[in-house]
């Protein structure tokens, strides 16, 4: 169990790393991007534009930092909630494989969501956008309800 | 086993990049000879509001060129040194 439970952590935390590395390339893509539409439309005399581009410029930057700066914090902290074992035996280790992997899931979860809401703040989708960050509190609430659905498992599995 | 993946998406965002650095470069000098044009035409009609407007225009044109090329890829460098690891 141990075994499956390492080799899944380890697919999980490459997929991490592999959208870490996107989201850094896509949010200064997308920020080079504004740029040029803020040139384009201060030339035009287009001021809306200009502010609107300004407006995706900022949030690229608050949804960088809230994507490398926050939402690990975020895992940490409800990580840590997580029971990893629940009882012995065979449901132990099922605790803690179903915790690893529920944290692993919810953090992908959470930085694909942020990634989405990059990818629509450049390109101005806001109901997109909206949607993005439902998906990242859907993440929040699953890794607060299965911090006490692990526990009840244990207890309905029998414990020690 | 995504780093095949990520080289291909990394390479296709560095020509993208080039691209749009380019294509920036095109229409900042572009709307500098716009600029210029709009400035000697106001001169040379003596509208002094249309030459303000021209210079103040050229030198918005610069630090918006200025701010691509400096604060974007030290915004680059600041994310990539926040580039977290993963939390589980």
């Amino acid at each position: 169990m141990s075994d499956a439970t390492s080799l899944l952590l380890t697919f999980l935390r490459e997929a991490w790393v592999a959208l870490a590395g996107a989201f850094l390339a896509f949010a200064l893509l997308a920020g080079i991007a504004q740029v040029l539409r803020v040139s384009s439309a201060s030339v035009l005399g287009v001021n809306l534009w200009v502010w609107e581009s300004v407006s995706a410029l900022m949030s690229i930057v608050v949804l960088g930092l809230f994507a490398f700066l926050g939402i690990p914090q975020i895992v940490n902290a409800l990580q840590s909630s997580l029971p990893g074992a629940g009882g012995c035996g065979p449901i132990s280790e099922l605790g803690t494989l179903a915790s690893g992997l529920i944290g692993g899931l919810a953090a992908l979860r959470m930085l694909k969501a942020a990634f989405t809401s990059m990818l629509s703040a450049t390109i101005g989708g806001a109901s997109s956008f909206a949607n993005a960050l439902i998906e990242c509190g859907e993440a929040f609430f699953g890794m607060i309800l299965a911090s006490a659905a692990i526990p009840l498992a244990a207890w309905f599995l029998g414990t020690c | 086993m995504f780093d095949p993946i990520m080289e291909q998406i990394l390479a296709i965002a560095r020509d993208a990049w080039a691209f749009m650095a380019g294509l920036l470069i095109v229409v900042a000098l572009l709307g500098g000879l716009y600029f210029i044009l709009q400035g000697t035409a106001g001169m040379a009609f003596g509208g002094s509001r249309m030459t303000s407007m021209a210079i103040i225009g050229v030198v918005g044109l610069v630090i918006i060129v200025l701010f691509a090329f400096l604060f974007l890829p030290q915004l680059g460098e600041m994310l990539k040194n926040f580039q977290p690891k993963p939390p589980f």
